[in-house]
This record gives C-alpha cells, structure tokens and sequence, in this order.
C-alpha cells in the first residue's frame, strides 16, 4: 500500500522538477503550519489555564465535552474559537478602520511565515521512503523545512520583528489612549529586546559556523551530550535567548504591554476573532521561539539511538518518529514558558528596560567577543 | 447677672448629692432636682397635675427623715440634705421597678408605646435584671374600646393615674377610676360610661406606659420611626404648640408641646385630626377651567385673566385673604393685590365659627385671623359681603388665596383664581387653580387670638407641584410685573416685620429640622 | 496625603542580585504542585490532590449550621404568622429590603399582625440583623437555600405567602420560656 503510494509520486514527481519543490514545500507547510503549529497554539491555549490551574490548586477549564467525550476539557480551545468567530466584532466608532483591520493581521502573518526556516524532522529519502536509510548517505534527501534558506536564522529575526507593527499599530488604530501606551510599551520592549535575542545567537552563529537552522541541527549530534547547549558560550546564549524571547512573547514576567488584568494592553478594544489572532499570533510566538531553542541548543529532532533505528526503520517511519521526537521537545519547551508565567512576578517598566539595556546587551555582545574567542582558540 | 427685683424670691440653700444648690422656696423636690441635671425616675408625677406619690419611683433620702420620702411629694426646705444615688436609694428604686413590671404583660413588641416608654427607659437605667416571678401573672383586660378615640389595654397599666388626674384636672370630666384592689387593680370608667371627654387623648399622650393608646395611631408606626417638627395647631385661635410626628413623607400624629402661655402640656381631641386635612383630599396639580396645565402656564393664564380684568373694570376686581394664611402668605398678597395692582375691593373670610370651651378651645376657627386683621388695612370686608357683590354683579373677577368655601355659582359670570390645598367646591369652579402648600408643609407663623406670633416649620414635603403660597403670589407678581424676589419665607417674615407693628417683637428663630424620637427622652 | 514609598534594599551578591536561584526556587514550588496535581486529577493516577476547588453542580459544599439562607416566618402552634408586627427587622435592616403593614389581630391575645410582609431578596445582603432582632422567633434564615435568581425583578420579593411556605411551627414561646431558638431540638 505504502509502496504503491511512493512508487507513484517517485514516477509522476520526479525530484529535481520544479513541480516537486513547489508540492514538496506547500505539503510541508500546511501540515506543519495547519498540523502542528495552529494545532499546538490552539492546545496552549487550553493548556495555559489548565496548567496553571494544577499549580495553583485549582481546576481549570475541564467541562468543554463533547457527549461523553470529555478529554479534560481540551476540546475548549475548540469552543473558544467558535466562541471568538461568532462574537461581536466591534470597532469603536472613531477607530482607522483600516488600520484597526490590519493589526491582527499584522501581528499573527509574520510569525507564521518565520515559523518557514524551522527544521522540524530528519529528511525524508525520496524514493527509498519504504527501505532503511542510514543518516547522511541519503541521495535525493527532502527537508523536513519548508524553505531551506542560508539566511535562515536572519530571515526569522527579519520576519518575526515585524509583529511589534501589529501591536504599534493595534494601539494606534484603536483611538483609545490607553491602548496606544500600551503599544507604545510593546514597542519599546519588543524592540529592546529583539537586540539581545540576535546577539545571542550571533555567538550561536558563530559556534556553528552557519545561519542555516537545518545545518545546524546537523552540527548537532544524537546524544544529549553532543547537543548545542553544552559549552560555556552556548549556555550564556541559551538563557540569554531564553529570557529574550519571553520578552519578545510579551509574557509574565515581562507583560507590561498587555497586563491584562491590571493595566490596559494595546488591543483592549479589540474583540471577538480579531482579539482571537493576537491571542493566536501570541502563543504560536512561544511554539517558534521554542522551536528556535530546540533547534539551536537542543539537537533539533536529534534523539539517541537515531543512527542505529534510522539504519533499521523504514525510511518514513524514521522521519515520522523524528518529527514527533522534535513536537515532543518543542512541547516541553512550550510548557516550561508556561511554568515561567504562572511563576514570576511582572516587572515594572523601567527594570524591563535596564535589564533589557544594561543587563542583557552586554552580557550577550560579550558572549558574542567570547564564543569568538572560544572558535578561534579551540580549533 | 443683678437678680430682678420683680422675679426675686426668696431662696432655700439644698444639698443634693453633696452639692449645693439654690432654689426658690416651696419649689417641688423632684422638679428642683431635674432641674440641676440630677436624675430621678418617675411615673405618676407630671408637670402639669397635682402629685399623688403613688408610683414610690421617685424615693430619695433626706437626712433626718426616718425612710425614703417621695421627692414628688416634697417641698424643698432651707438646709434639706437630699441623696438621689445612694446603694440604698438605688435598691428601692430597682425593687419597686421590678414591683411594677411584675404584672405587666412585656409585651413591647405588640404595644405601640414602645420606644417612648417610660417604663422601658427606666428598667433600662435603673433595673435590667432579668424577671424572677414564677408562674403566670395577673391577666386583664386587653383591647378595651375604652372611647371614641381611645383604646385601653389594663394588663400593660401601672397604675400611675396619671389619666385619671387629666380627666379630673385639665378635662374637668372624671371619666377614669381604678377599681379594685391589690394585683387586680384596673384602671377602667364607671360601667356604661366612656372615656368621651373633648380632652381624652391627653391621656394617652400623659400614659407613661402603652395602657392608653390612640385609635387613630394605633399601629401606623412604631415610635422610634417618627420626627417631631415643632409647629401650631391650625385648629382654631388659641394656637396651640404642637408637635408634628410624621414619618417618610407622610404626618401620623399631631401632640402638644409644652408652651405656658398657650396650652401648657395639653391640647383639644379636634386639633390632633386638622392633620388629615394636609394628608386627604390635596389639590396637587395646576390647572386651568379644570384641565390640568403647567404651572408656568397656569401662573400665565391667572395674570392675562387679571391684568384684562384690571385693564377694563379696575373697580370689579375683588382679592380675598385668607385667616388660615400665614402672615407671610398675606404679606405677599397684600403686596402683590394692594401695593401692585391697587386692587380696592379686599375681602377675608375663614372657617365658619364653631363651638368653644373655656379650657382651650376658640370658637374662631381659624389660627391667624389676629395677623390678618392687623396685616391688611381697613376696610376688610367680610364674606358675607363678598357673597352679597358676587351676586349684585359688583364683582367679576376675585384672585383668592385659600380654599375656604366660597359661594360661586356656577352661572354667575364671575372669573376666578384660587390658590387652594384642598380639592372643593370652589376649586371646581375657578378658572384657574394654583396648587399652595398647608401649614404643615411651609416655614411661616400664625398670630394667635392674642396676637402671640409662633413659628411654623415644614414638617412634610409638599404635594405634587405645589408651593408655599408666598412663593406661587411672588411668581403671579413677576408675571403681572410686581417684582417680588424672596428667597425664602424668612425673608418675607424680615420684610413684613419691617412693616406690620404686631411683628414688630417676633423672632423668625432658628429654621429646625425634624428630630427623630429615637433620639429624643421619652415622651409622657 | 503623601504616598510613602518603602524602598526594599537589593539582595546582595551575585546570587541575590540575579534572582536566578530565586527564580529557580519559585519555578520548582510551581512546578511542584504541578506534579502534584496534574497526575492526579488530569491523567486520573493519583487520588490524592490539592485540588480545592468544587465542581458545582455536583459537588456542593456542606454549610455550616449557622449558613444565612433565603428568609422564612415561622408559624404559630395554629398554623398563623409568629411575627406580631413589631418593626424591629425593619428598623435594624441596612438594606431596607423588609416592608410590613400592619393590621389588627382577631385574637385579642396576640393583638397585632402583619397585613403585608415582603422582603426584597435582592435588596438583601444576608446580614442576619432581622433574625438577631426578632423578639418573637418569627423570622429566620435557616433555610440554607440562595436566593433564586429571577426573570423579573418584582418576582425577587417574597411575600407572606411565600415566607410562610418554608415556615414552620416554633416552639419557643414569647417572653423567654422553652428552648433558646439557636438550640437544636
């Protein structure tokens, strides 16, 4: 069955036609982008609550069933977003339509495009999908990625800073003073911060020798041991990126743009679906910059014994069990930012700013000078 | 302060409680000791009666006297060392307390004295032990329709015979005895009489405990719900002080208030019901030929009715006045009528005479015929003449202030404006009706039959849209263009005693508010 | 009045002025309950959690013996109204949600009755003055039943009726004899 199904795409979609690239990338998108990442943004949702209802001794949302399908009331990200559509969509009266309109657009589009250069699974051999492949000797290998650009990393960065147009603008269109000094803050946090999270991997860059998110991941080795967070550059970075892209997310301890119990964030006048893709574009920044992590610190899809079990699995089995060995990390990593949230205290505005400008900055352009440093003299 | 030779008497030195006082010689003990902020419990004794000493509440030491003496009873002598507080006096006090509560049915939240009950402050100051009795007390008759306005309850009497001495002293009608003896004492009246005497509520006012209460409060509000508002009885010409207990908007019972020169502590059966005339029966609206109107519209028909009137026959044109206005309302109008528009034909009329007795009762039955009289100048013709020029055609056109039944006939071609508070015949024919407020509902005064001017205070908001009459005339005048600008009714009462003389030596006095009996000493 | 500001000095050293270890410390007592309870009540592993909270419909919290429930009037041994009218609910009320008319009993014993006694259950707030205040044992709120929520608000107001529905004979006899009404019978 499996067999037959290959042996059709490897006659009709020969690997070096330009069909294939264009079926190839689109099929991974969608199934990375629709399959996992809006899937996953949508279970954070339910998890959030649910998670920090554990750790405060509560409930949580638990009744969102379906008949006597009850899973814990995970179906209630279902709920809320049919809740979210059919909600009032309202736009107050002196708002700029147009640019009311744009934000959420604006806010979520950039960090599903960024979510492109992450390298999500081992490759897939063409055309030998149903035998065992060893790592490294595949012939005609597909990238688990959807475009495999050498910029990599910098197309991100490039792509993901665009989000704080969402919220500069979300505050400004609203015509509501609060919510345009909460863009404000937004701004000036997303952008303090974008600086240090670059910087961090700068060192990274520089430790692997390329931007390239797949080549680094195939600088990484199976073993934990060999994974890119081992080494004394490389484990500033990682708390330094860490820390950086809990800022960029705009999450407890450094909320100040939305707070949203306490202080007005910039998209208090939003509602309904269009609130629902700040909210969307919010947690599908936490799967990236996750996936981002595990990627560049902790081995991408790399797991022990890949080599033994890629030289004896079927081919697409192997990349199958890949895949889901890099959800599993990017889900922990996701977890573990919740677990931050519900932990931390926010941090006022000005300790926002001098961490982020007196703290962090130079600790990562001396960790760029050090994992110099460290290239230069360890080879 | 130099002692007035006239008001100089002679003097006794009393030690009470260790200190020195003075007091004029013969002076009631009880009284005296009041006097000087000491405090004495009592029952039966009462300002305004004779003392009989049977309650023993009031039992203090007198330094060689042989036991306690009732203070009540005893005239204050040179040189008496009086103790009110000792362990010995407080034990009398507390035992004959408890004496007098044990037949007596506690039954506070039934009784409609509760609240302003003598009994209760005092077991509350001088007692609060719980009843030790055993077994069922002593019953009596509950509910006894005693009389036409009174209801007895014997089981709650203690047999102060307070109601006795009023019937006696003030009403001269001994309608209440206490027959029997001991425990089953009651108070009661002889068999197939009634407690019917024109003074009866008196009584109930006198009652120190809920034994006597009225039918017509019976049950409206509970005491401590009320406000008193000091004010006068519109009732007839002697003016007497009264107390207005009214409650959220809405009067519940007129009582006297203590005035020596009018009505001393009492007051007559039919002055406590002139309040259902504030309560019932209210014009509340404005209208004009019986439809309701604005009041800016209404004010704006009655001064195009007058001005052409005026206009035209000048010496058809006829004003009213008004002995239940008060001086203010007739000052108003006499400046607006006389002064203004130099209306010449001024007529007043009132209530028609009633009976009269020679305890308190006037047979004029209104409160401020004196301050009419001396308001308006002569000549002042009377109703009778009015009635006499409305039918000669003399008169087409009459601006009346007051509701008093004046004799419009339906076809008689007459024009009338009425300021009214009661809806009646002659607010059903006027052309234009100018709702005013009643004296329960204004700040003003009334001269009485002797021409003592007293002071009335709001006691209720006014109905519907209707204004104090001083103010509805004031507006009639900016309309008719006589400038009046008065911002309250003292200001009105400065400007007419400025120029009427009986006003002369009167003082507005402070503007009171209400105070709620809960707040108050307890009243009989 | 001036705002006082304490200013809390910096932890000193590099491991107080991090907070990393501070951090760590609080993420490990999350993380703690985490474990506690997500085992338990999500996966169904453990029985035991911390868990307070009560899914409400089906679980209901036991309320203590003295809970302030919806108001009743209690009923004489002859099935009439206890309350005699007395106004001292009414008085001590702070919501001024109780109204009684008054009238006048056929009984010359217990000589006055309420004509109308409504409570407005909106106007409420369970304070418990009215039942401390009733002389009578005429009025309690034992009921441990909330006040239902109401389509209209005049539907909020109970009436006589209404109050007297949940009522029922009281024991305790008027000037102090028999049981102290809070006594279990």
């Amino acid at each position: 069955m499996a067999d037959s199904i290959f042996a059709f795409f490897a006659r009709h979609l020969p690997y070096d036609s330009a069909g294939f690239a264009a079926f190839a990338a689109l099929l991974k998108s969608a199934v990375f982008i629709l399959g996992f990442v809006m899937l996953l943004a949508g279970i954070l949702t339910w998890m959030e609550r649910r998670q920090s209802a554990m750790m405060q001794d509560r409930l949580g949302p638990c009744r969102a069933n379906l008949g006597r399908f009850k899973a814990w009331g995970l179906l209630h990200f279902v709920a809320d977003a049919v809740k979210m559509i059919f909600k009032e969509d309202f736009i107050p009266p002196k708002a700029s339509k147009l640019l009311f309109a744009l934000a959420p657009m604006l806010a979520l589009a950039p960090v599903l495009i960024a979510t492109a250069v992450i390298p999500f699974g081992a490759p897939l051999c063409y055309g030998r999908m149903t035998e065992a492949v060893p790592l490294g000797v595949c012939a005609l290998p597909v990238e688990m990625q959807a475009a495999r650009l050498d910029a990599g990393l910098l197309f991100y960065f490039a792509i993901a800073s665009l989000a704080v147009y969402g919220t500069v603008l979300a505050g400004w269109a609203s015509h509501n003073k609060w919510a345009l000094m909460g863009g404000m803050r937004a701004a000036s946090q997303m952008m303090s911060y974008e600086v240090t999270m670059g910087m961090a991997v700068m060192a990274m860059f520089l430790v692997y020798g390329t931007l390239e998110p797949g080549a680094m991941v195939n600088a990484q080795g199976n073993r934990p041991w060999q994974w890119g967070i081992w080494g004394v550059p490389q484990a500033i970075a990682f708390v330094l990126f860490l820390t950086a892209a809990i800022a960029e997310n705009k999450r407890t301890p450094f909320d100040i743009p939305e707070g949203e119990s306490e202080i007005v964030g910039y998209f208090v006048e939003y509602s309904g679906m269009r609130f629902g893709m700040f909210y969307l574009g919010e947690f599908i920044e936490i799967i990236t910059s996750s996936a981002i992590a595990v990627t560049v610190f902790f081995g991408g899809w790399r797991f022990p014994f890949a080599g033994t079990l890629a030289a004896s699995w079927p081919n697409w089995l192997f990349v199958l069990l890949s895949v889901g060995v890099w959800s599993l990390k990017v889900f922990l990593f996701c977890a573990f930012q919740l677990l931050i949230r519900w932990t931390l205290p926010r941090l006022r505005p000005d300790q926002l700013l001098k961490l982020g400008w007196q703290r962090l900055l130079p600790l990562s352009i001396a960790n760029v000078v050090l994992a110099a440093g460290w290239v230069l003299f360890s080879r | 302060m130099a002692a007035d030779p006239r008001t100089a008497v002679e003097t006794v030195t009393v030690i009470v409680d260790g200190k020195e006082h003075k007091f004029p010689k013969g002076m009631n003990l009880l009284e005296a000791c009041l006097s000087v902020g000491v405090k004495i419990p009592f029952f039966c004794y009462h300002p305004g009666l004779s003392s009989p000493a049977v309650c023993r509440q009031c039992l203090v030491e007198i330094k060689g006297a042989p036991k306690p003496v009732p203070s009540c009873y005893t005239a204050v002598a040179d040189k008496m060392e009086v103790t009110t507080n000792s362990p010995r006096v407080l034990e009398i006090r507390r035992q004959m307390l408890e004496f007098t509560l044990l037949n007596h049915p506690i039954d506070c939240p039934v009784c409609d004295k509760a609240g302003e009950c003598s009994l209760q402050r005092h077991y509350f100051d001088w007692d609060g032990k719980l009843a030790r009795n055993e077994g069922d007390k002593v019953r009596k008759a509950k509910v006894v329709d005693v009389g036409k306005h009174i209801v007895l309850d014997q089981e709650r009497c203690i047999l102060c015979t307070r109601c006795i001495r009023v019937c006696n002293e003030v009403a001269k009608s001994p309608d209440l005895t206490i027959a029997n003896r001991g425990s089953h004492s009651v108070l009661t009246t002889a068999p197939g009489q009634r407690l019917d005497n024109p003074y009866s509520l008196n009584t109930v006012d006198v009652c120190p405990v809920g034994a006597l209460t009225a039918k017509d409060f019976r049950f409206a509000r509970r005491a401590w719900e009320l406000c008193a508002t000091p004010s006068v009885c519109p009732g007839c010409a002697t003016g007497c002080s009264i107390e207005i207990h009214a409650s959220r908007g809405k009067i519940h019972r007129l009582v006297p208030r203590e005035n020596p020169l009018v009505n001393k502590f009492w007051m007559c059966d039919e002055g406590r019901f002139t309040y259902k005339a504030v309560t019932e029966n209210r014009v509340r609206l404005p209208s004009i030929d019986g439809k309701r109107a604005t009041l800016p519209a209404a004010l704006a028909e009655a001064a195009r009715l007058l001005g052409e009137d005026l206009a035209g026959a000048p010496q058809r044109v006829g004003v009213v006045f008004s002995f239940q206005a008060t001086n203010e309302d007739t000052h108003v109008l006499l400046r607006l009528a006389l002064d203004g528009l130099k209306i010449e034909r001024v007529y007043a009329g009132g209530r028609a005479l009633g009976g009269s007795d020679t305890i308190l009762v006037s047979a004029d039955k209104n409160p401020n015929t004196t301050g009419v009289v001396r308001t308006v100048p002569p000549p002042l013709r009377t109703l009778k003449e009015l009635t006499r020029d409305l039918a000669t055609g003399a008169l087409t056109t009459v601006l009346v202030l007051g509701n008093e039944a004046l004799p419009v006939a339906a076809a008689t071609p007459v024009t009338v404006i009425v300021l009214a508070s009661n809806k009646g015949p002659l607010v059903a024919a006027a052309n234009v009706v100018l709702p005013i407020a009643m004296w329960a509902e204004v700040d003003g005064s009334f001269a009485n039959k002797d021409g003592l001017v007293q002071r009335l205070h709001a006691a209720v908001p006014c109905p519907g849209e209707a204004l104090p009459g001083w103010e509805v005339l004031a507006r009639l005048g900016g309309k008719l263009g006589v400038e009046m600008a008065y911002a309250s009714a003292s200001e009105v009462f400065a400007e007419a005693a400025g120029r009427h003389g009986f006003l002369k030596d009167a003082v507005w006095g402070d503007s009171s508010r209400p105070v709620q009996l809960r707040f108050g000493e307890s009243r009989g | 009045m001036a705002v006082t500001v304490k200013v809390v000095a910096r932890p000193a050293g590099i491991r107080g002025h991090t907070y990393l270890v501070a951090v760590a410390e609080g993420m490990w007592v999350t993380f703690r309950h985490l474990m506690k309870n997500f085992p338990g009540n999500v996966l169904g592993l453990r029985k035991k959690t911390d868990i307070a909270t009560l899914s409400y419909p089906e679980e209901k919290q036991a309320y203590p013996a003295r809970n302030r429930g919806l108001h009743r009037l209690m009923k004489r041994e002859n099935g009439d109204v206890r309350c005699v009218a007395c106004m001292m609910c009414p008085t001590v009320c702070p919501a001024h949600c109780i109204t009684i008319v008054p009238e006048e009993a056929p009984d010359n014993a217990v000589e006055k009755r309420p004509r109308i006694f409504e409570i407005d259950e909106l106007r409420c707030v369970v304070c418990g003055l009215c039942v401390e205040a009733c002389p009578c044992d005429a009025i309690r709120m034992d009921t441990k039943v909330h006040a239902p929520p109401t389509l209209r608000r005049a539907d909020a107001i109970l009436d006589m009726e209404a109050l007297l529905a949940r009522g029922e004979p009281s024991i305790a006899t008027q000037g102090g004899t028999g049981p102290f009404w809070r006594e279990k019978v």
